[in-house]
């Protein structure tokens, strides 16, 4: 046994020793995103920069695959953390979960390279197969597609086979279930149609019901773990209210897929569906709201791991800000006729997946530091404490940023480019040229550079985080 | 069918879409720490914050011509009903929830520990 | 284990939440039914893919308060007429081309793509163009090597992406087969090149 506050996969079980594996290769595609997006916002700004090089469509491209990807890393490896944990046995089948990793991340950097290096092809079938399917956010190839099927699958299996042999959660049962609808959605973009209505259409599917349902399912399940482990919060409650969510969120997300459906070609009742769900979808939010003032209340807020349960609370924040208010200010059909693809879309997009999927992601590497220095104290008095607070401020404060400075373009195109010119070719340059739009867009590459040094100091924070502390972590088992 | 907001009311819209969910917030925040801490006199603020978001649920209804159909004016009057009731529906679940988990374990052990930032004061809630 | 009150329990709210999901999950594949059975090619939202070979407008309905694309007279693309079959190649190519090229990285498609560079769903009908007769071959020489092209005053410019000119011909076809999809109003207000009133 090593000494306190020294990284040891001893201290690890099996499952979060592959757990691990997947955090860091997240945590380094969250950078390459980062890179990707500064490059692509500075080609606002600098059009000629990097141009016939790497032009915006790559960089873009690369910018949002890796966010999908780093996620996806980040939700696998959460998942494999709690998997020996909450079924109390060592995960059915590490060795092929762990050959799998290696394939998937090797795919992964096939992929991207490609992206890189040869970036298009013909307008053929085998451009599809070979270098990119050109549907945005699943560009991936078709062969990358069925590996990520596969990959998934065996993800599967391993969850399922090992809850299975030792016993069922209402953590484990959701998880499982949720993995199924996780591979089988994404079949939907797996295939190529002529009409681009009926491609747009199944596109969402993926889309939406992955973002806006199971990921979000799988979001309450890492709470639910999350909160049991950091605040020690019991498990009849927590499991309770993870079936409520899970009501609340699949009742609400999956026909408020309705609300993609207003302009690409789909009937017109599309649009009383889409504005009706839109309508109801931030009530489980408000609710959400009134729990947590509950919890508050009751529990002993001790919390065992400062900086996950910061970020835990920030999940909070971002996902009732990101999702709820800035989705519920431009959704409505009467308003979204003018909002639809301007760079409202990209407001919205940039805080509701950073403050919902980001930042728990985030709280995870936090508990994993944590046991992977041998449980080592992460409460108050922190060694070296500034830097995972100075880190959380940067990354937020820049989101935030980039976030009001993407509003301001948005807010003036949907009304220069779209009521006012009609949204032909001169009317959307007209609102690109505009004061609002291009003082927007250098904002917003002023805070995209603070939220990389935030990046920054995350990174150094999470390998240095403990080292130096020789008390062990807080007991919060006690609490209520 | 819809009918498009005109440009004049674009701001109103968009901020009074905002206010709505802000406001549901508020009054749902308001809502659950008056009763937690046992402050009744907190209550009519967070009444108040409802009287706004009916307010914002109004203009944005009038702004984004929600008015002019059956339909859309039922969803906003669903809306005001559902905003209203969800905390009140939510504090209920809350309290049978934690009471049912609490009569299936003992009481927690008295815990001696020192008092942590993150702690707040336990009280007993009279639902 | 006391009584418990059955609306608190974790056993009421598991069955709840499997019949909501399952329920929405029913209903969206009935709509999903329904909605293919609407936006099939060659059905009155979504034209025929032979629609490249018709004059395509654009056009204020009363009824709906939206304006909606209209299928005029025949106009041939390239002046030559196309069979169902050949149009649907034809259209088919141009797809192919806009995905394996990346379009929708800078561009938006019915609004969805990135937002660098402008929506194409109107792209027929734009008055970039300038005049309905030089359009087609505007476009096709445009596609294949945009970088010497007039663009706007930002200096944003579309890059060379090694398009040939049957593919350049194709997304065109593509482009004027999508400017006919009924897309409830969206671009809302849009001014299409000169239309014949």
């Amino acid at each position: 046994m090593t000494a306190l506050g020294t990284i040891d996969g001893t201290n690890l079980n099996g499952g979060q020793k592959l757990a691990v594996k997947y955090f860091c290769v997240a945590a380094i595609l969250f950078g390459a995103q980062i890179a990707f997006g500064l490059l692509a916002g500075l080609q606002y700004l600098i059009p000629d920069f990097l141009y016939e090089v790497l032009d915006f469509s790559i960089n873009r491209m690369v910018h949002i695959n890796a966010m999908v990807v780093w996620m996806l890393f980040g939700f696998i490896g959460s998942a494999y953390w709690l998997m020996e944990e909450e079924s109390g046995i060592p995960v059915v089948g590490l060795k092929l979960g762990n050959l799998v990793f290696w394939i998937f991340t090797a795919a992964v950097a096939v992929v991207v390279a490609v992206y890189l290096l040869v970036q298009i092809g013909p307008g053929e079938h085998s451009t599809l197969w070979l270098i990119t399917e050109g549907r945005e956010y699943i560009e991936a190839p078709r062969w990358a597609d069925i590996g990520i099927v596969v990959c998934l699958l065996v993800f599967f299996f391993n969850a399922a086979a090992t809850f299975n042999k030792g016993k069922w959660t209402g953590i484990g049962g959701v998880l499982v279930l949720d993995l199924i609808a996780l591979f089988g959605i994404y079949l939907a973009g797996m295939f190529y149609t002529t009409n681009i209505s009926v491609d747009q259409y199944w596109w969402w599917w993926v889309i939406h019901l992955w973002v806006e349902a199971t990921w979000e399912v799988l979001v309450g399940v890492l709470m639910a773990y999350g909160l049991m482990t950091v605040l020690g919060a019991r498990r009849k409650i927590v499991e309770t209210w993870l079936y409520i969510e899970v009501a609340l969120m699949f009742g609400s997300g999956i026909l408020g897929l309705g609300h993609h459906y207003f302009w690409i070609g789909t009937p017109e009742y599309w649009l009383s569906i889409g504005g009706f769900f839109s309508a109801l979808e931030p009530v489980p939010l408000v609710a959400m709201v009134v729990h947590a003032v509950f919890d508050s209340g009751v529990h002993k807020m001790r919390s065992s791991n400062h900086p996950a349960m910061a970020w835990l609370i920030a999940h909070a924040f971002g996902n009732f800000f990101g999702a709820g208010v800035w989705g519920f200010m431009h959704t409505l059909p009467q308003i979204n006729l003018y909002t639809h693809g301007t760079q409202w879309s990209a407001s919205h997009g940039h805080l509701a997946f950073f403050g919902a999927y980001a930042t728990i992601n985030i709280a995870f590497f936090y508990i994993a530091m944590q046991k992977w220095r041998g449980n080592v104290w992460m409460s108050g008095d922190l060694v070296g404490g500034w830097k995972w607070k100075w880190s959380m401020v940067l990354l937020n404060l820049g989101m935030v940023g980039m976030t009001m400075g993407l509003l301001v373009a948005g807010y003036e195109q949907s009304q220069i480019e779209r009521a006012i010119e009609g949204s032909t070719w001169a009317g959307y340059f007209a609102a690109q040229a505009h004061p609002w739009f291009q003082q927007g867009m250098f904002w917003r590459m002023i805070f995209g550079g603070m939220f990389a040094a935030g990046y920054v100091l995350l990174v150094l924070d999470l390998l240095t985080i403990g080292r130096h502390e020789t008390r062990p972590a807080q007991n919060v088992s006690a609490g209520g | 069918m819809i009918e498009p907001v005109e440009l004049a009311d674009f701001f109103v819209t968009f901020f009074s879409a905002a206010a709505v969910i802000l406001c549901g917030a508020l009054y749902a925040l308001l809502f659950a720490y008056s009763r937690i801490r046992n402050m009744p006199r907190l209550m009519p603020l967070a009444y108040a914050a409802y009287a706004a978001l009916f307010a914002s649920v109004i203009v944005l209804g009038d702004a984004a011509n929600l008015f002019g159909s059956l339909f859309w004016a039922a969803v906003m009057m669903l809306m005001l009903a559902g905003y209203l009731a969800a905390p009140h529906a939510v504090w209920h679940l809350c309290v049978t929830t934690h009471a049912a988990a609490q009569r299936d374990m003992p009481a927690a052990p008295p815990d001696s520990s020192s008092p942590e930032t993150f702690q707040r004061p336990c009280k007993e809630k009279t639902p | 284990m006391t009584t418990e009150i059955w609306w608190a329990s974790g056993i009421f709210w598991r069955k709840t939440a499997i019949w909501v999901t399952a329920g929405s999950f029913v209903v969206l594949v009935f709509l999903t039914f329904d909605s293919m059975s609407q936006i099939t090619a060659g059905t009155k939202r979504v034209p025929a893919y032979s629609a490249i070979n018709h004059r395509i407008e654009y056009r204020f309905d009363e009824a709906r308060h939206v304006q909606v694309p209209v299928i005029g007279a025949e106009e041939p693309l390239f002046g030559r007429k196309l069979t169902e079959q050949e149009a649907e190649a034809l259209v088919d190519k141009g797809k192919l081309t806009v995905q394996a090229k990346n379009c929708m990285s800078c561009h938006t498609l019915l609004g969805n793509g990135a937002y660098y560079a402008p929506d194409l769903t109107k792209a027929w009908l734009d008055p970039f163009w300038g005049s309905r007769e030089m359009r087609e071959e505007l476009m096709v020489e445009f596609i294949k090597d945009p970088s010497d092209k007039l663009h706007n005053g930002l200096g944003r410019r579309m890059p060379r992406l090694g398009i040939t000119d049957e593919e350049a011909r194709a997304v065109v076809a593509f482009l004027k087969w999508m400017s006919t999809i009924d897309t409830n109003g969206f671009p809302y207000n849009f001014k299409p090149l000169d239309q014949e009133n």
